[in-house]
């Protein structure tokens, strides 16, 4: 997207990372990956293979509408739409089975709808199968602008020839312990007995392993489209760029993580009650949490919990470069009585107050003094759309 | 990489289909024609609706932003290499 917005950087090496000064790629433009650049890697690695390489920020504002776009054309082309990720979804082709003459011809016509939408630098690989799992993994070790078809006779081909590491679903840890049992590709599952399969990788996954040795759509893609009624969690983490001790940072950094976890849980109309904290410094780390007895939806209520707690029972013994807050067990407030207690009906009404402003103004238009001074960390979209129910409310 | 400017810019164009294109825009008493439109984000914040368009004039990217409340045109930021 970034060269397709950006002319100058077209048939260029980028690497993305988040922001300026960060090390990290989190995505990589097709010429740096012909270079042997990989997502996740760190800039000074890109280096030492692609010494040409540039480093651009990220610009969520532009994922983000590009994802809308794509949504909406989508939603124009096929009555059955499911987005998996911020430039992944998936397209039922049954119910137009008697619009097009095949699921080609149909995915030329997506093709030619990305280009029109987004530009004609914006490539789309399709994977066409019978199942989400397989149409996934072909779109994903296919080229640029391809269009790959999986069926019942080619799939055993794709399933041997497609490294774990790869395949959707599959971590970096499970597939070292993947390669660990000598198990390099999905086919290869097919060879271990059910009961190696259990010991080794325990009653989830050695199912979820063995639907994946067949070619069969694991749990999460099967249940891609029955979504919950409402998000169970809402969480958020930041990742300076160097090791922190201040701790007016740290605390300045936690209400503004807080600030943004209750901006999008009121939004939703709902209220947790799992407050949890994690924190990661110099190969180090530290979490913890409390289940409450009593729902919460105001950020001064969590930020208590978060910080006075949880986190200042932490005697910091390693200076933090990453931050991360959850509050979980959400239920709709619909559901829930709300408390008589005079301090929490007022906290209520200062909270009504201030989202009637955040709605009209922008969030943070509207926050505590904690945030005056120092940057302000803003929302931001993640890859792999893990709170699509929030963004697409 | 994009450098912010955010000053204020007269900007020309044309609707078509009920869309607007930036034709050309005037900064610094200077007129600088659309080459090409590269991309157009909508970028919301609360009730603040901005339109971003990014576009090539002379060879250089340019993001203008369009309050689409307040219906007031900024040159956001410029492409420096």
């Amino acid at each position: 997207m970034l060269q397709q917005e950006t002319p100058t950087l077209r048939g260029k090496p980028l690497a993305i990372v988040k922001d300026e000064g960060r090390t990290c790629i989190i995505a990589a433009s097709k010429e740096a990956k012909k270079l042997g650049v990989k997502t996740g890697s760190r800039m000074s690695e890109a280096l030492t293979v692609a010494p040409e390489i540039i480093a651009i920020p990220a610009d969520f504002d532009l994922y983000w509408s590009a994802t809308c776009k794509l949504k909406k054309l989508f939603e124009s082309l096929s009555p059955d739409v499911s987005m998996f990720s911020l430039d992944e979804a998936f397209l039922d082709y049954t119910p137009l089975r008697q619009m097009h003459s095949s699921p080609q011809e149909f995915a030329k016509l997506i093709q030619s709808g990305v280009k029109d939408t987004l530009g004609s630098w914006v490539t789309c690989s399709i994977g066409i199968s019978h199942n989400r799992f397989l149409a996934k993994m072909t779109g994903e070790v296919s080229g640029p602008d391809s269009i790959t078809t999986i069926d019942l006779e080619n799939k055993d081909l794709l399933l041997s020839q497609t490294d774990f590491k790869d395949v959707c679903g599959i971590g970096p840890r499970l597939a070292r312990r993947l390669k660990g049992h000598g198990v390099v590709v999905p086919y290869q599952i097919n060879f271990i007995p059910d009961g190696e399969l259990k010991r080794s990788f325990g009653p989830f996954w050695s199912v979820e392993l063995r639907r994946m040795g067949r070619g069969e759509e694991p749990l999460f893609l099967s249940r891609l489209k029955e979504a919950p009624s409402h998000m169970k969690s809402v969480g958020r983490s930041i990742t300076g760029w160097q090791l922190c001790n201040s701790e007016s940072v740290i605390k300045r950094t936690l209400y503004n993580l807080v600030s943004e976890i209750i901006y999008k849980v009121r939004s939703m109309n709902l209220a947790g009650r799992l407050v949890s904290i994690s924190v990661n410094g110099g190969g180090r780390s530290w979490s913890n949490h409390v289940t409450l007895k009593h729902h919460i939806c105001h950020t001064g209520e969590l930020f208590q919990y978060v910080y006075y707690d949880l986190y200042k029972k932490w005697r910091r013994p390693f200076p933090v470069i990453k931050l991360a807050v959850r509050l979980g067990l959400l239920e709709s407030r619909a559901d829930l009585s709300q408390s008589l207690l005079p301090k929490w009906q007022k906290e209520e009404r200062v909270s009504v107050a201030c989202d009637k402003l955040v709605s009209s103004y922008g969030l943070f238009a509207v926050t505590s003094g904690l945030l005056a001074r120092g940057p302000i960390i803003r929302p931001e979209v993640t890859g792999f759309l893990g709170d699509k129910q929030y963004q697409f409310m | 990489m994009y450098q912010t400017i955010h000053e204020s810019v007269a900007v020309a164009g044309v609707y078509k289909k009920a869309e607007f294109t930036p034709k050309k825009f005037l900064w610094q008493k200077k007129i600088y024609p659309v080459d090409e439109l590269t991309f157009v984000s909508d970028l919301r914040d609360g009730k603040t609706k901005k339109r971003r368009f990014s576009l090539v004039s002379g060879g250089n990217s340019y993001h203008l932003l369009f309050d689409r409340d307040r219906e007031t045109w900024m040159l956001e930021e410029v492409w420096c290499d």
